[in-house]
């Protein structure tokens, strides 16, 4: 499960250092104001009489005040200028917001040839990363808690969100704006791995799909065609290329399908092919009730060998 | 109103004044300078955003400055000589409210001089 008090990277950790600062000091500022008030209502006169006179009220009310402010501000203004800071040499990653789910595009890099994923981040840890993201439909916000703030996805616009992990680990990001009836089911994993993982992972992503082992799997591979299902996914290396929904080459590498909904295997994917709209009401993709038994078995099969 | 009691409530109320006034120009400018892409260019060896900041802050600084000392010499005034309540108030409140706004226009100042000029 995410969460921003288990930092994974250094910009994680100046926010978590600011937010402790800011949290600790401001609880034990109103533990003794409240204190004082109490005591100015409860205390005999000739004893709370101090806390009228004017030395109270200089120190009190307006020196200690100026001095706090006075040192949260260059604080909170030099985390801002080190946090989310453009790096050379980063990893370009490009993710695009749609309703409910996250495109992932990874650009090409010298040997490497481009491919695309969805709902996960992988990233080598030790490096920068700037990934630049954009909305397809509305406004949704990509956060990674772990990893740093939060930054919004707007139609027609580029923002770029920059970190670095510093340790392994698989993490979950989330949507942290509101996008419409499924906003809470819009989640990714992000996979931090050593950076011979990363590659070899990378290498494995950009080949095309594998041909299927066995027949079942093969009538898997002729339902996923004949049902039109390339018409809205992509699955490389086959004639299925279309670009409405998720790039399902390798989806059986996948820790998790539906956005972060549910572990990726054949029951599951047997289960959102034949009742998404049960599961994600809203989604753009039908519910395929209608296939027997067998078939959704081989077709989500077929899915799971995509490895 | 009298024309000197405008003045005084002017005095009093002039620190800030003087820091809405560096507030509009801090921000106006910066945003003004940055959406239209002219952040780069240099005056006197400062970029253009942070030198109309620091100007801009220097200038309402000194504005404040001087308010104080005016508030501060009418205080004093006012107690050497029969004054009205009025009279006392007001130079009593114009000491707090300019000395204040120093501090305000301090802060709105700093970032300027941390942050990159269209963070």
């Amino acid at each position: 499960m995410q969460s921003a008090l288990d930092p994974a990277g250094g910009d994680a950790w100046d926010l978590y250092w600011l937010t402790i600062v800011m949290t600790v000091g401001a609880t034990v500022i109103f533990i003794f104001v409240t204190a004082l008030l109490l005591y100015a209502i409860f205390a005999p006169p000739e004893s709370r009489a101090w806390l009228g006179t004017r030395r109270t009220i200089v120190y009190g009310g307006l020196a200690f005040p100026i001095v706090t402010l006075s040192l949260l501000l260059p604080y909170g203004l030099v985390v801002m200028r080190n946090t989310d800071v453009p790096q050379a040499g980063a990893l370009q990653i490009e993710a695009v917001g749609e309703q409910y789910w996250w495109r992932v595009r990874y650009p090409a890099e010298g040997e490497q040839g481009e491919f695309s994923t969805a709902n996960e981040l992988v990233v080598p840890i030790g490096r920068p990363i700037a990934v630049t993201v954009t909305s397809f439909d509305v406004i949704h916000s990509f956060w990674i808690p772990n990893f740093g703030g939060k930054i919004d996805m707007i139609p027609g616009r580029i923002n770029t969100f920059n970190f670095t992990a510093d340790r392994p680990g698989i993490y979950r990001g989330v949507c942290a704006e509101f996008c419409g009836a499924q906003h809470a089911r819009m989640a990714f994993d992000v996979m931090a791995l050593e950076p011979a993982a990363f590659e070899a992972w990378r290498r494995a992503q950009a080949q095309p799909a594998r041909e299927p082992a066995t027949p079942f799997l093969e009538r898997g591979r002729q339902l996923f065609r004949s049902g039109g299902c390339g018409s809205c996914h992509v699955v490389r290396g086959t004639d299925a290329d279309g670009r409405v929904g998720p790039d399902l080459t390798h989806v059986g590498s996948r820790r998790t399908i539906g956005a972060g909904q549910f572990p990726n295997n054949i029951g599951t994917l047997a289960g959102w092919i034949a009742n998404v709209q049960h599961i994600k009401p809203g989604a753009r993709m039908p519910s395929y009730g209608s296939l027997t038994g067998e078939d959704l078995r081989a077709l989500a099969g077929y899915l799971e060998s995509l490895k | 109103m009298s024309g000197t009691r405008t003045l005084q409530v002017l005095l009093t109320l002039g620190g800030m004044l003087a820091w809405a006034v560096q507030f509009t120009v801090v921000y106006g400018a910066t945003s003004t300078l940055c959406a239209r892409g002219w952040a780069d260019a240099t005056l006197f060896g400062l970029g253009v955003v942070p030198f109309t900041i620091l100007t801009t802050t220097l200038a309402a600084l000194a504005a404040a400055a001087i308010l104080l000392v005016v508030c501060v010499r009418a205080e004093r005034q006012s107690r050497d000589r029969p004054a009205s309540a009025t009279d006392r108030f007001l130079s009593h409140a114009g000491m707090l409210i300019n000395g204040l706004s120093l501090v305000a226009i301090l802060w709105n100042g700093v970032p300027a001089f941390i942050l990159p000029a269209c963070a």
